[in-house]
């Protein structure tokens, strides 16, 4: 079923008019790099706030206000991008097991945040100014950096696993 | 004591400074590092350089796709057994740099192909050097790779 829907991708007209491009294909890789420093750019700013390392001085909230727009701009760039790579890809990214890896971590780092927003993050105003913020805060800014370390691995894995 | 004091920050302000310009000097270093990975993967990441293979037969099947372009093609084994090789090349800009066009090579032409053997035994090769039917011979090598005939990738010394 999955893989029917991969196979219907691979073989329609836009994924692959990408995927016998001589440059669409390299300005959408590029365009996922460039979207990469901006997004984990700037998630990993927050995540060292949480963990005391960055802006000490500043609210946790100050600087989360600041940064998220930017990080959610990046996301997008890499949702589209990504998703434009796989759809020229499919069928092979399918029995991929770097892209397996990637797709499962992509789901855990995005249950990161939804956990920590609706637990600890609901009592910042408690610790907004702690330059060492509470545990579970820590954590969160640990499981993120981890988690998105290990994407951009796996992500780079894929171009060694295609077939 | 509080002569000592700023004294002591004094000193400690230095090592971080000194800390802080080693780190940025490492960041720097690691990103020239990553240079080389623009290439999508390296020849030796997949291929064998001591395993030098030599395949002639009739293309079967060809994948004009990024980020390589595939073909196959049926081989004529000594003991008369026909065996279907897939043949890696650089993708569809690489190849067109090099001199192919997207019709240089069709399904049902008779090709000989220099390359080396896939690392994980499987019968897929890097083809370096392709002889097409109108006897032009080109490279297929990705640029860039490190591979063998790569003019493209700097050489130790370079």
């Amino acid at each position: 079923m999955v893989l029917r829907f991969c196979q219907w991708l691979y073989d329609s007209g836009i994924g692959t008019q990408i995927r016998e491009s001589i440059w669409v294909f390299p300005i959408i890789e590029t365009t996922h790099v460039l979207g990469m420093a901006l997004l984990v750019g700037t998630i990993a700013m927050l995540d060292l706030r949480l963990l005391g390392l960055l802006f000490k001085q500043e609210a946790v909230s100050e600087v989360a206000s600041r940064i998220l727009p930017l990080t959610w701009a990046g996301f997008a760039v890499m949702f589209t991008s990504g998703f434009l790579l796989f759809w020229a890809e499919a069928a092979k990214s399918y029995y991929n097991p770097a892209f397996r890896l990637k797709l499962v971590l992509l789901l855990l780092v995005g249950l990161n945040p939804l956990v920590f927003h609706f637990t600890i993050y609901r009592s910042v105003a408690t610790w907004n100014y702690q330059v060492v913020t509470p545990l579970r805060a820590r954590m969160a800014g640990v499981f993120s950096l981890a988690l998105w370390t290990g994407i951009i691995c796996a992500g780079r894995a894929i171009a060694y696993f295609q077939k | 004591m509080s002569i000592d004091n700023s004294m002591y920050n004094n000193v400690l302000s230095i090592k971080i400074m000194r800390t802080k310009a080693a780190f940025h000097r490492l960041v720097f270093a690691t990103f020239l590092a990553a240079i080389p990975l623009i290439a999508h993967h390296s020849f030796s990441a997949e291929f064998d350089g001591t395993k030098p293979i030599q395949l002639a037969g009739v293309v079967t099947r060809i994948e004009w796709a990024n980020p390589h372009v595939y073909f196959y093609v049926d081989v004529k084994t000594p003991s008369g057994k026909i065996e279907n090789w897939g043949c890696e090349t650089a993708g569809p800009g690489g190849l067109l740099r090099k001199g192919w066009k997207r019709d240089s090579l069709k399904v049902g032409d008779q090709v000989t192909v220099n390359g080396y053997r896939a690392k994980d035994g499987s019968k897929l090769a890097d083809a370096r050097y392709i002889t097409l039917p109108d006897g032009h011979r080109v490279f297929g090598g990705t640029p860039g790779d490190g591979g063998p005939g790569d003019t493209e990738a700097k050489k130790p010394g370079d």
